[in-house]
């Protein structure tokens, strides 16, 4: 197998680890504003269009020490982080903030935000997280309306229909070129680690859209053909892992160098950082306002998520699905501690799962991280009773 | 050298629950709010006999829609109340064990955990009853009691874990009941124009809202087969507008020092107002309370003896603790006057309700649900409270589950203080989980509040 190694993934590799300089020089380099967006659903596209930068706000590296006092120790840390970043600065790179999605945690930070940089205009438009409502795509198109509304008058220009329908087009090209990593990862026709999928994702939520997508076709075009073609997969050995869960903010990359260090090889995900992200495209045939509500309440029935509701979606059932396609052994699902939603919906993932007698592990993370030795013995031995399970020998009777 | 051990007392380690205070109880509860006990037990005891009687039943979560159900002739279970209900009879832990087999961690919100504990217990009996096992579940158990649903209805304001824990509750059931979805919006406060029911978002949000509840309305029709009672609607409507005017109005008179009741008196009627039969004897219950409230006003009794120090109480209800919490405060002299959880909800603003369009007035108090604000309107909110109750410190209640009634606390915090000059303290508990209750921490939190408070009266004699 090929692996992923040049200069184009070291740049994208620069802006996810510091997104924050990455703005700075862009900013610099452009002269034009940078408006910060939230996760998981607000559509790029409409600030892309404003000619501003749009990045979505990641969870910072840095030790929460100022935001331990402004929100509570029971907040996830993607929000704790947030309000941190804010009180200590880390945030004065962004005009402006806007976000469209309603959890109860999130919104806690954006207020500290709020509070703490007042000066920084800060937009909600709440999208209907009810998805399969009679009224579901008109609550949004009114939204989208709305969030147009406020990003004009941050940036000082029109959004027109043909500068949407452009940033769509651009932001549809980088979402097909990262899932065709995807197709050759799962494939195993070329070594994509977890970690390295996680910069290639996350690189493209903080990064100038068109320059990301030039250096995913740099490193593409640096693969040998016939390994993009015909490949060698994997050793049996390893074991195919699906990685789920990890709304809003990303798995530390050493927790899943660990992970594969254990023997699973990571052939899909559903995490926010991954797949979910990049599963849908923007509908190119209609009215760009309108596709963008198309968009969103297609997401949840591409890659459902428990932080929408739709009755006739379910998470469960993606994901079985999901690993019949990959050929996965087993399930990690990695949770960020104190994510309600993901509390909510893992005991029917979990009930899923066991029907089909497929392995699922749980691992909780922090902000902090998580105890390197605890996790490598828990994976080991999660990886070993999939590798027991596979090689078992048959009864007698 | 002496190699005696030294003697110590041996450690307190019963549980607020088991203990009582040493001192003297010096709170003074109104008596009146027994009569709201006894009407909630009688209204779940009814609840609870619903199939046998050959009513539908909806399970709901989140704001008031009950006069709805009322009107459409139904029996309607609130997934909170319930949740509570068995916290404050310390009832609560089968359905959360129940919970946690089935896979829910202890961090999830509390009330959702035990409400969803008592679905995969109500589930359980259903599918024994149709595999012929009778008994598996202990139908004495207070929490496997709860009837099935017919249908579900989620109305949740502010908190997001609201409506995706009806959404995981449907599925506990294998998705055999319909759901319906009121999508309530926050009301953010984006707009320069915005305030507590003022701004162009005020103005828009709730048409919003009144149109998804003419929705419901169709839905219950096509459920139950019937014409929904528009009329039956403005009259439980009356009935509610009437006790909420009287429940302000008692509320008011506690501005009084001393207080004739407390914060302690007031959520012992939550229950009444939240979800009891909007009738004439929820008129009477709150009737009575302000007759006892002015008579304690007319003969200077007050709710708290020796009162000292008049406190605001932010955070959801400690359900396990309504008791120790009412004695702990008042055995050092602290009134708490108000709070969020019971001034700011539940037909708070009654001059909203229109009896010729009752679901506009509905829709506007669904979205005035104290955790459905920005920060901009909940400081608002603290600051009037503090000025109308003259109050001289807050306790915030750092509540481990609840993310919806903690989020803004440590800037109101700090609002208080900068606006006010108004001390507070933070301590640590939960709505129905008793574990995550710190009692060190509420009471030197406490004490150390009342000395500045002291420190502060004394630099104003100066």
């Amino acid at each position: 197998m090929q692996n992923l190694d040049s200069a184009a993934f070291a740049t994208l590799g620069a802006a996810a680890a510091d997104p924050v300089a990455y703005a700075q020089s862009w900013k610099a380099r452009n002269g034009r504003p940078v408006i910060g967006s939230f996760p998981m659903n607000f559509p790029s596209e409409l600030t892309h269009a404003t000619g501003a930068l749009p990045v979505i706000i990641q969870e910072s590296r840095t030790t929460i020490t100022e935001g331990r006092s402004l929100l509570p120790e029971f907040y996830c840390s993607y929000t704790r982080s947030l309000a941190d970043q804010a009180a200590i600065g880390e945030l004065d790179v962004f005009d402006a903030f806007v976000l469209a999605d309603h959890c109860v945690q999130l919104l806690g930070a954006v207020d500290v935000i709020r509070w703490a940089k007042p000066e920084i205009p800060t937009h909600f438009a709440q999208f209907i997280s009810s998805m399969d409502d009679p009224w579901s795509q008109g609550q949004v198109i009114d939204k989208i309306g709305s969030l147009r509304a406020e990003v004009e008058e941050i940036v000082g220009t029109v959004v027109t229909a043909e500068a949407l329908s452009r940033s769509i087009r651009l932001f549809n090209e980088n979402r097909r070129l990262l899932r065709e990593f995807y197709d050759l990862r799962k494939s195993g026709r070329v070594r994509i680690t977890a970690s390295q999928m996680q910069t290639l994702v996350k690189s493209s939520m903080v990064m100038d859209i068109q320059e990301h997508s030039a250096l995913l076709r740099d490193i593409l075009g640096a693969l040998e053909p016939e390994a993009r073609e015909n490949g060698q997969t994997a050793p049996d050995s390893l074991v195919r892992i699906h990685l789920s869960g990890h709304f809003c903010a990303p798995p530390r990359p050493e927790l899943l160098d660990v992970i594969e260090e254990c023997g699973a090889l990571v052939v899909n995900d559903d995490l926010y950082h991954g797949f979910r992200y990049i599963s849908t495209d923007v509908p190119e045939d209609v009215d760009p306002f309108d596709a963008l509500a198309l968009w969103y309440l297609d997401r949840n029935i591409s890659a459902p998520c428990g932080t929408r509701v739709q009755r006739n979606v379910d998470w469960d059932s993606y994901l079985i699905s999901s690993l019949e396609d990959s050929g996965s052994d087993g399930v990690i699902t990695l949770m960020a501690k104190f994510c309600e939603p993901l509390m909510l919906y893992y005991p029917e993932l979990k009930k899923a799962l066991d029907g089909r007698d497929i392995p699922v592990l749980l691992i909780e993370t922090e902000h902090e991280g998580v105890a390197e030795e605890s996790v490598r013995t828990r994976v080991e031995t999660f990886v070993e009773r999939i590798r027991r399970n596979k090689t078992a020998v048959p009864s007698l009777t | 050298m002496s190699l005696e051990a030294p003697s110590r007392e041996p450690l307190e380690l019963l549980t607020t629950h088991d203990r009582t205070l040493d001192a003297p109880d010096k709170s003074n509860r109104l008596s009146s709010t027994k009569t709201g006990g006894k009407m909630v037990a009688d209204y779940w005891e009814n609840i609870f006999t619903a199939k046998e009687r050959g009513k539908h039943v909806v399970w709901y979560n989140g704001t008031a829609l009950n006069p709805i159900f009322q009107a459409a002739g139904l029996e309607w279970c609130h997934g909170e109340a319930f949740s509570a209900r068995l916290a404050a009879m310390h009832l609560e832990g089968p359905a959360q064990a129940a919970g946690e087999e089935y896979g829910y961690i202890g961090e999830l919100c509390s009330y959702a955990r035990t409400h969803l504990g008592c679905a995969v217990m109500t589930q359980k009996g259903i599918t024994e009853k149709q595999n012929g096992i009778v008994g598996m579940v202990d139908q004495e158990e207070l929490a496997s009691k709860l009837p099935s649903p017919d249908f579900f209805v989620n109305a949740y304001a502010g908190c997001s874990t609201g409506q995706q824990w009806d959404a995981m509750t449907y599925r506990v059931f294998g998705k055999e009941f319909p759901i319906f979805n009121v999508s309530l919006p926050m009301i953010w406060g984006n707009k320069k124009d915005a305030g507590y029911l003022r701004g162009s978002e005020w103005e828009k949000t709730p048409l919003y809202v009144e149109e998804q509840l003419k929705k419901l309305i169709e839905f219950i029709e096509y459920q139950t087969k019937k014409t929904f009672d528009w009329d039956a609607l403005s009259e439980n409507m009356y009935y509610i507008k009437r006790a909420s005017e009287l429940r302000l109005e008692a509320m008011a008179l506690c501005a009084a020092a001393p207080t004739p009741a407390t914060y302690w008196d007031w959520v012992a009627s939550i229950a009444p107002i939240n979800f009891m039969p909007a009738n004439q004897a929820l008129v009477d219950y709150f009737q009575g309370v302000k007759d006892e409230i002015q008579y304690r006003l007319d003969n200077k009794i007050s709710a708290v003896q020796n009162e000292k120090y008049r406190v605001y109480f932010d955070g959801i209800m400690n359900w396990n603790k309504l008791g120790w919490l009412t004695r702990k405060f008042a055995e050092y002299d602290v009134a708490v006057v108000a709070g969020r959880y019971t001034h700011d909800s539940f037909w708070q603003e009654p001059q909203l309700i229109d009896l010729d369009r009752p679901l506009l007035g509905m829709a506007q108090h669904y979205l005035i649900c104290p955790i459905n604000h920005g920060l901009k309107i909940m400081e608002e909110l603290l600051i009037k409270r503090c000025d109308e109750y003259g109050i001289d410190g807050i306790a915030f209640h750092s509540t481990r589950t609840c993310r919806a009634m903690t989020n803004p606390q440590h800037i109101l915090a700090r609002t208080a203080e900068t606006e006010r000059g108004i001390k507070s303290f933070f301590f640590e508990g939960d709505v129905a989980d008793a574990a995550f209750y710190k009692d060190e921490s509420l009471e030197s939190g406490l004490v150390a509040m009342l000395e500045s408070i002291d420190q502060q009266r004394a630099r104003a004699l100066v």
